[in-house]
């Protein structure tokens, strides 16, 4: 029992160390997302009003288009919101749902390991070979370097919730740590409902809305 | 090789692969593994392990990395501040102003006003959790019928998808090598008559049953101009994208970055703090990252789908079917029409088209009709039971209507969006007229 609770605290540590860097990693993707907004808007401008567009844009855009794409996966993880088909595993409990969460993690962490190991040869034939893009001949390294970086923060992940998962299994009875709860229709729409109104200007508080009030 | 048949029979791998990817979705494996784990297998069958994994290791950074798909993140943003900038208000109250007189006027006015807030956002179950917010209230303070009020607003929703800038349509235009800027604008017209759709049949039912949506009183010409400056960003948003599109004078990228810019200049002057435009990026930052994963994953499959000869089988089988490709189309639809029922709409086209598509387009059908047709479909199962995942957020946010209740609500929008798909199947020209405009 003791020897459980230890468990369960270490991997509550580890669940409580990865969960910054993940924030982190998205927020980074966020910023990519932003910039990318001011970096359109700037492209339209520079070449409409000043008839100079700016040089290598496709290439820059091309090249953060991996921020964007990947340092957000695991994050996306952490919070379930990766797509997979709930009818099934929605109905399941215990150690039946437990199963399915560690068989479907294990093929996470096959596919994502392999997606390391691979993308890592990728990134480092870029590196040595000094590949660069066509137009402004910018580096592409980082960029693929972004890959392995971003994938081995979600494989950390996936082993966190398998440790969880793993750890439910033997014990349905145990406090979740580390894991996702599966949601069925009703806790989804729960979820969508508060991302909707989640922001701080509630509609009620804008002018003019609310009409007949 | 992993089972020894290899090249021998390549079909035979894709047909094994095909039904190992079924039995993984179906026991719950996310998407995006399920995709690229039996991707990875079957290309390690087809070509070796180091074939295969050198084709496998390049994939998500190389798909990922294309221009045409850094418009996604930019819609995607572009959805996230609108809720934030308290637009459904303003839409809500103007599109009431001028069509409230009109029989069921709450319930049609809702109806363009989520077609509006549909322009400035791609996603269907968050429009139908706002309006479900600012518009049931009001209908059921002039005693509308609780299910009709729910049933607008849940179907309501499924108007995003179609209207640009539309997430879903862009995912299908990257999958089937077809122009963006083409699908989009191929989009609007759909969803127009959609929309008009949905207030006729309205206007039908209030006139049948009266007391279920009864009449507010009609506003004076000078407010209903006095409304329109608090929606004139919506009409902006629309007008860069579709001009820039038509005129050339921006990529859809650069004109969604124009777009979320002025979104995100009116939420600041709406006063919408950091903490807002912070988790308006972090969610866009999610959902990108939800997407990117879902596209690389199944394209690691397509990969080997395309070894496999799986895909031109299958178009082999369908043209070789003794019956008019129309009710070939219609059995294809139907079949998305199940499997909608227990799948979320991207992961189905994503998981179906590489298989599904050579197949149409051999059969004659235009590449962009059968992208918004199977868009609008997916959308049809976002309102129908089990998931029906709109009327699960209408009942998640006014609780005071039941679920079985919404779930009637919707018949009527159902017939609706039946009548829709018929319209299109019928004139096609509805979907097609707008980017034939464009390339003339």
């Amino acid at each position: 029992m003791i020897k459980s609770q230890e468990n369960a605290g270490c991997l509550g540590a580890a669940d409580r160390l990865l969960a910054p860097v993940e924030d982190a990693a998205n927020l980074l993707a966020a910023c990519a997302i932003f910039l990318l907004m001011v970096l359109g808007v700037a492209q339209i401008v520079s070449r409409t009003v000043f008839n100079a567009p700016i040089e290598g844009y496709i290439d820059l855009v091309e090249l953060s288009m991996a921020g964007m794409a990947f340092l957000g996966a695991a994050y996306c993880q952490r919070i379930g919101a990766h797509i997979r088909m709930e009818l099934l595993v929605g109905r399941l409990h215990g150690r039946g749902l437990w199963a399915a969460e560690i068989f479907g993690t294990v093929v996470g962490l096959v596919i994502i390991g392999v997606l390391i190991w691979y993308g890592g040869e990728h990134f480092w034939r870029s590196y040595t070979l000094g590949d660069s893009t066509i137009d402004a001949e910018l580096p592409v390294w980082p960029s693929k370097l972004l890959v392995p970086v971003a994938f081995s923060i979600w494989f950390l992940r996936l082993s966190v919730q398998l440790l969880g998962s793993m750890r439910m299994f033997l014990d349905p009875q145990r406090d979740p740590v580390g894991v996702i709860f599966v949601k069925g229709a009703a806790e989804q729409a729960e979820d969508e409902m508060h991302d909707a109104m989640g922001g701080d200007i509630a509609e009620d508080k804008a002018p003019q809305s609310g009409d007949g009030k | 090789m992993i089972l020894g048949i290899g090249f021998a029979n390549p079909l035979l791998v894709g047909i094994i692969a095909l039904t190992l990817l079924l039995v993984l979705v179906i026991f719950g494996v996310r998407v995006v593994f399920a995709a690229a784990v039996v991707g990875l297998l079957g290309l390690i069958e087809l070509l070796g392990w180091s074939g295969a994994a050198g084709i496998v290791g390049t994939v998500p950074h190389s798909k990922s990395s294309t221009y045409a798909l850094s418009v996604l993140p930019m819609f995607i943003f572009i959805g996230f501040l609108a809720f934030h900038a308290g637009m459904t208000g303003q839409l809500f109250t103007a599109a009431r102003k001028w069509l409230g007189w009109l029989p069921g006027g709450l319930a049609v006015a809702t109806v363009f006003a989520t077609a509006g807030f549909a322009a400035v956002s791609g996603a269907s179950t968050a429009t139908s959790a706002v309006f479900a917010r600012v518009a049931i209230p009001e209908m059921l303070r002039y005693g509308y019928d609780k299910k009709l009020a729910a049933g607008v607003v849940a179907a309501g929703g499924t108007l995003a998808t179609l209207i640009p800038p539309s997430a879903i349509i862009v995912i299908y235009a990257i999958i089937v090598e077809e122009s963006v800027g083409r699908l989009l604008l191929a989009g609007f017209l759909p969803g127009l008559v959609s929309a008009l759709i949905y207030a006729a049949i309205i206007v039908f039912w209030a006139m049948l049953r009266p007391e279920q949506a009864p009449a507010v009183e009609p506003s004076t010409w000078k407010e209903r101009f006095a409304s329109l400056p608090g929606v004139s960003p919506v009409f902006l948003v629309v007008l860069i994208i579709i001009t820039a599109i038509y005129g050339g004078w921006a990529t859809p990228t650069e004109a969604g970055a124009l777009g979320a810019a002025v979104v995100f200049v009116l939420a600041l002057l709406r006063g919408a703090g950091l903490k807002t435009i912070k988790s308006s990026l972090m969610e866009s930052a999610k959902l990108t990252a939800m997407i990117f994963a879902l596209i690389w994953g199944v394209l690691i499959f397509v990969r080997f789908l395309g070894f496999s000869g799986v895909p031109e089988a299958f178009t082999a089988w369908v043209v070789g079917l003794d019956m008019p490709p129309m009710v070939i189309m219609i059995c294809i639809l139907l079949a998305y029409a199940i499997l909608g029922m227990f799948m979320d709409a991207i992961g189905m086209l994503l998981l179906t088209l590489p298989v599904v598509y050579p197949a149409v387009i051999a059969l004659g059908f235009d590449s962009i009709w059968f992208g918004i047709i199977v868009v609008k479909m997916a959308e049809v199962c976002l309102i129908t039971p089990p998931i029906g995942l709109n009327c699960f957020v209408v009942n998640a946010v006014q609780p005071s209507i039941s679920l079985p209740q919404v779930f009637r609500g919707i018949a009527l929008f159902f017939i609706a969006d039946v009548l829709t798909i018929i319209a299109l199947l019928a004139f096609p020209e509805i979907v097609t007229i707008l980017p034939d405009l464009l390339s003339n």
